[in-house]
């Protein structure tokens, strides 16, 4: 529904707005324009759910005078409105502190070349309709036909496009477009009072390397089969392997201890260690946001510095704090080109790699638990504190022997770091924060009394 | 009944009666059985307070319209920010395109119809509020929490106010419409024993205006409330591991009830089958002294409505009466579907989203014990005091993370202890409240409930209670 003429157009509008922005009084300003389309379909037991087809846009700016900062977004583009909400910001600004740290970012190097980073696929908007639904039709259809699936919660299909269009009162002005596709299916297995549930997705940018539905609906059967006839085990200390799903979410929290806003602020338990040794030697962790065709991949960031790779731990020690501008003038640091809309966020953010298949993981494991889902909040970058509701399947003599449920986890993400003793071989960039399958030594799983 | 003065209608969307029933007639074009348009307006400032300096203010405008066509069980939805009439009739053959037949449906004539009571009374809207005076009461609760104590090191204060307009005209001729207040404003305080940190967190709001600050709850009470957490983690212990009793603390647990109970009787789930509870209506699921509401209907309340988004208005529905089940939350399409009455908890969180059954305010109603009488009856347990959050999922599992809580021994709170994880399987759970207490109070209005990726704004309570036995994630 955004057609190449209004991408065009928004250029236009940002740059008008720096200017309008820059004549009424403001030092500096940066805009985005926002807009793009989406599909998606839902289907359950056969048939069509929900159908959504819709097309949107939205600018947001944020500007400054005598170091002082406001900003505003609006889904109205009209350009009275737009005046209107620059004036406001000007006038909120003088409010607001003067805060010597905030400004755009000094230098204006060039973005990557958006096109090498392959970031769009052309197919995804040529796509018909009913294809898109057939999709979504036949992966539920192929996880129905196992006689142990008992319920649906339906199978989906999405793309999505955006446009993202930059510029600031340094002079940046850039575009650049987008595409995802994913494609997923939610199951249940076993009576009323003895549900179990899972779920796969598959998302990518480019339509050729979806999954097919046969392996999303065997993915997604198997993922909630192995589940059936769960126990509860006793409170123990054990150690612990982390499918690749759950080592995500671990990177995803290590990536909230070292983020340049957090560190500042001292709400991390990571502030300060720069240099040191916070985890085993074989952990090493990235964020890059140049890797072509990768979902956290980006030309520029929302301030216009280019993607780069970042070291953020390299064989345990701690190498780099992700920051935006606004973050490294208060470390003394440069910005790794992470701000994002709210902030700072990952590009793709990622443990490497090890050299131990998941098989051999699991080998090597006496006694323990793999972790397979987990459920709930708990997680305090404050202290490193991790404590949530856990899924799981119980190893003994390296053989999975049953599955387990109702358990909770309590760890520490430092101690974790230290305690990581294999990593797996089997890292593949299914999200944007994301690592291969590891064991830690020991972590409590609470249960039943003993 | 309540007459807006000026609704969302002529305010912000120019389109006249004729052409809104000329919309629900193309979208009813391939043979839909109903067809709705959703119109919002939502106008939202937020000031932000760090590092002793007020860092950023900010003002959004968001505006735009859903088009839902209902067909069967099937719906087809679009959605637009950009409001010439050409791409609102383009939105509406997108939803309309959910059907391929003939027409069946014409849209009645509109007839407007308005809310009975305004649950929002409010007298000094946010909106209304110069910058200045909202910025005071940011700086009041900064310096409340940053000066409590030297341990705490750092504060952070934000403050919003939003204003959503919503209006809805249906193929059944109905026309009605709201404008929704909400304030909200946190305080996150950090406090320092090195080695240690921990963080403490209060506030409050509401559907609520500025005088709520005078008379509900100040903001020295929000400082000071998260100043105290953040003090009491210092001294806190890792939680033990294990089952045991557990005491939940009246108000802040509510949590409980909405992942343990509500979400599952949410009609989508029970219609479909997913949810343990689908085959459990007028069975006994919960311990015969348990009493679960959800009220929509309570004045200032975070989870509150003059009309849902569907435009239904919502009454108050008992979910579970002397442990059993006996109501569902209901939307439109569910209610349809299963042929039973609306109750006006059909939500959505903007206009992009597809409406769908969601809690408002939900609590367990108050029984006849003590506080001290329940927590005495403990010989070795676990007290939940605040929480961070809860999940569950359709079988009923669910989990919630405790931020701060106490060991009872001898039927006494002694130890503070920190960040447990409560895990359990609700039906089991729910025969396990054995004592409830006579002090309902509702959580901080603070809270937002995330499902399908939509998010709305919650409150829950509940007394104080006593679960039998429960498994406490901690450290062994």
């Amino acid at each position: 529904m955004t057609d190449g003429s209004s991408y065009e157009k928004y250029k236009d509008l940002a740059e008008w707005m720096v200017s309008f922005a820059r004549s009424s009084g403001a030092d500096e300003i940066e805009v985005a324009v926002i807009s793009g389309n989406e599909f998606s379909v839902d289907v359950r037991n056969g048939n069509i759910e929900n159908l959504v087809e819709a097309g949107s846009r939205h600018i947001g700016f944020r500007l400054r005078k005598d170091q002082k900062t406001a900003s505003a977004s609006s889904s109205d583009l009209e350009k009275d409105i737009l005046k209107q909400l620059v004036l406001n910001a000007l006038e909120r600004a003088q409010i607001a502190s003067r805060d010597l740290y905030a400004g755009l970012p000094e230098r204006i190097k060039p973005p990557l070349d958006a096109e090498s980073l392959l970031l769009f696929d052309p197919c995804i908007n040529e796509m018909d309709s009913k294809k898109k639904i057939d999709l979504a039709i036949k992966t539920e259809k192929i996880a129905l036909l196992d006689n142990r699936i008992t319920n649906s919660h339906g199978a989906g299909f999405e793309t999505r496009e955006v446009h993202t269009t930059m510029a600031n009162s340094n002079g940046f002005l850039q575009q650049y477009k987008e595409t995802f596709c994913s494609l997923g299916a939610g199951l249940q297995a076993g009576d009323t009072d003895h549900i179990v549930e899972d779920s796969w997705s598959c998302t990518k940018r480019f339509l050729h390397e979806i999954e097919s539905p046969e392996t999303v609906a065997k993915k997604a059967v198997f993922r909630t089969i192995r589940q059936l006839n769960p126990r509860k085990i006793k409170t123990q200390n054990v150690p612990v392997i982390f499918e690749p799903r759950m080592t995500s979410w671990l990177m995803g929290f290590l990536f909230s201890c070292v983020s340049g806003a957090a560190i500042y602020q001292k709400t991390s338990f990571l502030a300060g260690r720069l240099g040191e040794r916070i985890g085993n030697p074989f952990i090493t962790v990235m964020d890059d946001g140049t890797m072509p065709g990768r979902l956290g991949t980006t030309p520029f960031d929302a301030e216009g510095i280019p993607s780069q790779r970042t070291v953020v731990m390299e064989k345990g020690i701690l190498k780099n704090y992700l920051c935006n501008t606004y973050a490294a003038k208060k470390l003394k640091l440069e910005s790794t080109g992470n701000a994002d809309s709210g902030g700072i966020g990952p590009t793709n953010f990622y443990l490497q790699n090890g050299t131990s298949p998941p098989n051999n993981i699991i080998a090597s494991m006496e006694k323990g638990l793999i972790l397979t889902r987990i459920i709930g909040h708990g997680l305090n970058p404050v202290n490193g504190d991790i404590s949530r509701g856990a899924f799981g399947l119980w190893v003994e003599d390296g053989q999975v022997i049953y599955p387990v449920s109702e358990i909770a986890i309590s760890g520490n993400l430092g101690s974790i770091l230290n305690n990581i003793e294999m990593v797996g071989n089997d890292l593949e960039f299914r999200s944007s924060v994301c690592g291969p399958t590891v064991k830690v030594g020991e972590m409590t799983i609470a249960g039943e009394s003993n | 009944m309540i007459r807006i003065k000026s609704s969302i209608f002529e305010n912000h969307f120019n389109i006249s009666d004729n052409e809104f029933k000329k919309i629900l007639n193309t979208a009813l074009s391939l043979g839909g059985d109903f067809s709705e348009i959703y119109l919002e307006y939502r106008m939202h400032n937020s000031i932000i307070m760090e590092e002793d300096i007020i860092k950023e203010t900010s003002e959004s405008i968001s505006l735009g319209m859903g088009i839902r066509v209902i067909s069967g069980d099937k719906t087809g939805y679009g959605y637009t920010n950009d409001l010439s009439l050409e791409k609102i009739r383009k939105t509406a053959l997108t939803a309309a395109s959910i059907s391929s037949g003939k027409i069946t449906q014409k849209a009645l004539s509109i007839n407007p119809a308005y809310p009975e009571k305004n649950l929002y009374p409010v007298i000094r809207h946010g909106r209304d509020t110069s910058l200045d005076d909202k910025i005071d009461l940011v700086k009041k609760a900064y310096s409340a929490a940053i000066d409590f104590d030297p341990s705490i090191q750092k504060v952070k204060v934000s403050f919003s106010d939003l204003t959503q307009h919503v209006g809805l005209i249906n193929s059944d001729g109905l026309k009605i419409s709201d404008i929704r207040p909400m304030i909200k404003m946190v305080c996150l305080a950090i406090a320092e024993k090195p080695p240690d940190l921990e963080a403490g967190f209060s506030g409050g709001g509401g559907r609520v205006g500025i005088e709520y600050f005078q008379h509900s709850l100040t903001p020295e009470e929000i400082g000071h409330e998260a100043a105290t957490e953040a003090l009491q983690l210092l001294e806190a212990k890792p939680p033990p591991a294990g089952e045991m009793p557990v005491v939940l603390s009246p108000g802040h647990s509510g949590v409980f009830i909405h992942e343990a109970v509500g979400h599952l009787l949410e009609a989508d789930f029970i219609r479909k089958k997913t949810s343990v509870f689908w085959n459990k209506q007028g069975k006994k699921v919960a311990h015969e002294k348990v009493t679960i509401l959800d009220d929509p209907t309570i004045p200032f309340f975070r989870g509150s409505y003059n009309v849902d988004d569907e435009g239904t208005l919502p009454h108050k529905t008992t979910l579970i009466k002397d442990g059993k089940l006996v109501g569902f939350l209901q939307d439109r399409l569910s209610a349809g579907l299963m042929d039973l009455p609306l109750t006006g908890h059909g939500r959505r969180q903007d206009y992009s989203c597809i409406p769908i059954p969601r809690m408002s305010n939900t609590y367990i109603d108050k029984g006849d014990h003590d506080r001290d009488e329940i927590i005495k009856s403990v010989n070795r347990g676990f007290y939940a005091h605040r929480f961070q959050g809860g999940q569950v999922e359709d079988s009923g599992k669910f989990t919630f993370s405790v931020s701060s809580g106490f060991l009872i021994e001898g039927g006494k709170l002694t130890t503070p202890v920190k960040q447990a994880t409560l895990i359990g399987s609700n039906l089991d759970i729910l025969n396990k409240i054995e004592m409830i207490g006579s002090d309902l109070e509702f959580s901080l209005q603070t809270g937002t409930c995330g499902k399908g990726g939509q998010e709305t704004p919650v409150t829950d309570g509940c007394p104080t209670l006593k679960i039998s036995s429960m498994t406490v994630g901690g450290i062994k």
